[in-house]
């Protein structure tokens, strides 16, 4: 089997509709990987990355086998090693490692999770960020639903801003979780707005009133002995890793301890990379959690990560505007089905409405 | 798709000729094999070679399961061990029955298992290891000078008890080298016999007269204070690492930054868990080197390890009831497209081995050295008895 081109299609939904999760809330890519035999491995996530795509498949993976995920993302990287001040370098190869994985499984005619090694995924699930932009009545409104479509035990909360309004709505969270469970799994993301100090004191602060599970962007992800500090001041765990793209980038926080529980995205080190972290972090018995991902596929990874802990998923957690994936979620859990590859079917009709560059 | 059972055959082989080390520089030509056959469902069997017995105590913890969720399964199996850990006659059958899953995993795909891993191509750089203590000047010599013949540019030699022997014999082994770079690489290997002082001075005056890649088990596997001093007070790297069985015990080296350079082999918890030393050591920019192995099976794994340096390759014949898909050729180790490992047993020599053991010196494995790491004033030959 050898790949013989790339179908890039990048898609904008109207506003107020929802595309990929993640970076893009409305905007994002399709990467269809074409082969000689006729499997097309299909990879969703940020747009912006046309000519990179186009021009890193044109020079390092046609003509290539794409069951050969782990040499191929080695050439990748080590091609991105030499262009490190190019944008989208991580995002491009993250894709297209995520398309050959997708090609990989489909050769075996098997899912994703198989292909990997892992069990019949039932990855623990918690609800993604909460905006906010979103009002008190919307976000009271999306954690009921998120417990009583998904049975969901958790949610994150994107705070940082006025701090009554933060514990307020930390509150209507905790209440509305509270339907499903007792004992809600509270998680907030200050999005690196504060300095080390103001962390911990609004933290410290927040957990006078509430257990938080962690805080993601609690500073800069750049800052490792301020969030060292954070961490050793605050009872919840420090996360560090949906912004960092290199294992070099997710090095000093292994060995300086300056987080708690390591989060991973696909689409910023691809599954390739994703599954390297895993095992590191595991040496360094450090939970990793999976980021919220266009079509939940993280889904797919988490029984084969010693370490995995919980998987972000959002709401509406299974509908997606120009593709399907075969991801639920029930009771909490993320469960990943049987079609081959990584679930992710392109609607074709959707698409060409939505496309705003590529695509046939 | 389900794993139904298993059975285990172990016999005893004569090498062509003795190995040893500095524990044991007289060498052994005995050793023991064992070969785990797990069964399927669908007429695929799993092989995994060279282990001893306990696999009964884990197979529950994969009976009736799919074997390609192979990862999956390593995380039971260690969760199994829980209490007791992912240690000893328990570790080494966790490190079977992974290695015999990941067989029927790539089987069963009808590819090879470089490819199953993600490697480009089966193809794996070797340097040359003697296991030579025990060869006369001329076996040392014709040793590597055969592997010379096949493109191998890099040896690694036995060292440890007497550095005038030592610097001969290094000078021997770069000379039979030669005829494959004009400038072979060289390495050394000491088995843990020295303290890590000893280690210093020893390889400090060796360096004198060579260029040395890295230097082999200088102080105890867990020692990272010890390796570190060595890795900082000598100009080779240091490498370590084939005596521990796991991620956990291998983390201390990479976190205290102790070694250079990571051993690694099927014994450190499976292809899975060997896997997971090779990523957290990738992680921290340090390169793996794969461990020798009958029919240089592990080469499939290195393939596919983005941080792997080169394999090492011996020659004492270990493959008696063995049929293979490899060979050396220009200084690598090409693999061919045999599903899985591409190892079959030749049952029928096999059962010839199981009826008529045979016999000849010692047997691997062989303990530690009295005195290593301890005696400083270097026991004449003969003063410290062996047996």
């Amino acid at each position: 089997m050898k790949v013989t081109g790339v179908k890039v299609t990048s898609y904008a939904c109207p506003p107020g509709g929802r595309a990929a999760a993640g970076m893009h809330a409305n905007r994002g890519c399709v990467v269809e990987l074409l082969t000689d035999s006729g499997l097309t491995g299909i990879a969703i996530g940020a747009d912006g990355a046309h000519a990179q795509i186009e021009r890193l498949v044109g020079e390092l993976l046609v003509g290539a086998d794409p069951r050969a995920t782990s040499g191929l993302w080695q050439q990748m990287t080590d091609a991105q090693a030499a262009r490190q001040n190019e944008g989208f370098a991580s995002t491009t190869i993250a894709m297209l490692d995520g398309a050959l994985w997708d090609l990989k499984a489909k050769a075996n005619d098997e899912p994703l999770w198989k292909t990997l090694g892992g069990s019949r995924p039932r990855a623990n699930a918690h609800g993604g960020g909460i905006a906010p932009t979103a009002t008190d009545y919307e976000l009271a409104d999306r954690c009921r639903m998120l417990s009583r479509d998904y049975g969901l035990r958790g949610a994150k909360l994107v705070i940082g801003g006025d701090e009554d309004r933060d514990l307020a709505r930390l509150e209507a969270m905790r209440t509305a979780l509270r339907q499903g469970t007792a004992v809600p799994t509270l998680i907030v993301d200050a999005e690196q707005r504060w300095a080390p100090e103001e962390a911990i004191r609004r933290l410290r602060a927040m957990e006078r009133q509430f257990d938080v599970a962690w805080v993601e962007g609690a500073t800069r992800s750049g800052d490792i002995p301020g969030l060292k500090q954070i961490s050793d001041a605050i009872r919840g765990a420090v996360c560090i890793g949906r912004d960092l793209g290199t294992r070099g980038e997710f090095l000093p926080h292994f060995d300086q301890r300056s987080a708690d529980v390591i989060q991973l995205d696909i689409g910023a080190v691809g599954i390739t990379g994703a599954l390297e972290l895993a095992d590191a972090a595991y040496g360094f018995e450090l939970p990793v959690t999976l980021a919220e991902a266009p079509g939940n596929i993280h889904a797919h990874l988490a029984s084969v990560m010693p370490y995995f802990m919980s998987m972000e998923v959002g709401y509406p957690a299974t509908r997606w505007p120009v593709f399907t994936s075969d991801v639920r979620i029930e009771a909490g859990w993320a469960i990943a089905g049987d079609a081959p590859g990584n679930g992710l079917t392109v609607d074709r009709e959707a698409l060409k409405r939505a496309a705003t560059r590529g695509g046939s | 798709m389900k794993i139904t059972g298993y059975r285990v055959e172990q016999y005893l082989m004569k090498m062509d000729r003795l190995v040893g080390d500095a524990n044991l520089p007289s060498g052994v030509e005995m050793l023991p094999g064992s070969i785990l056959y797990l069964e399927t469902d669908e007429n695929v069997t799993g092989i995994s070679l060279g282990y001893g017995g306990g696999i009964e105590a884990l197979f529950g913890a994969i009976e009736g399961a799919d074997p390609r969720e192979v990862v999956a399964l390593w995380i039971r199996m260690n969760d199994w061990l829980h209490k007791a850990g992912n240690e000893g006659a328990a570790s080494a059958s966790l490190s079977a029955i992974d290695v015999a899953l990941w067989d029927i995993k790539a089987k069963l795909a009808d590819e090879p298992l470089w490819r199953t891993l993600g490697a480009r191509e089966g193809r794996v750089r070797a340097y040359a290891s003697g296991l030579d203590y025990c060869l006369s000047d001329e076996e040392l010599f014709a040793f590597y000078r055969r592997m010379a013949e096949q493109g191998i540019d890099t040896g690694k030699l036995k060292v440890g008890l007497d550095l005038a022997a030592d610097l001969r014999r290094l000078g021997i082994m770069r000379e039979a080298l030669s005829i494959a770079s004009q400038r072979p690489g060289l390495m050394i290997d000491a088995n843990e016999y020295w303290s890590p002082k000893q280690a210093v001075r020893y390889v400090r005056q060796l360096e004198e007269h060579f260029e040395l890649i890295w230097v082999e088990e200088p102080a105890r596997r867990w020692d990272y204070h010890g390796l570190r001093l060595v890795s900082q007070q000598v100009k080779a790297a240091v490498a370590s690492g084939e005596n521990l069985h796991n991620l956990a015990q291998v983390y201390p080296l990479i976190a205290n930054r102790a070694v250079d350079v990571i051993n690694v082999w099927t014994g450190q918890s499976g292809v899975t868990g060997l896997r997971q030393i090779a990523h957290m050591a990738h992680v921290h920019g340090l390169p793996v080197s794969m461990m020798n192995a009958q029919a240089n099976y592990m080469a499939h794994i290195a393939a596919a390890l983005p941080n792997h340096n080169m394999m090492e390759v011996v020659d004492p014949g270990r493959e008696h009831c063995l049929k293979w898909n490899n060979h050396v050729e220009d200084g690598f180790i090409v693999l061919g497209d045999a599903p899985g490992f591409g190892i079959e047993v030749d049952e029928a020599r096999l059962k010839q081995l199981q009826a008529n053991p045979p016999t000849g010196r010692g047997k691997f494995p062989f303990p530690r050295r009295e005195g290593a790491g301890r005696y400083i004033v270097p026991p004449a030959p003969g003063e410290v008895p062996w047996r």
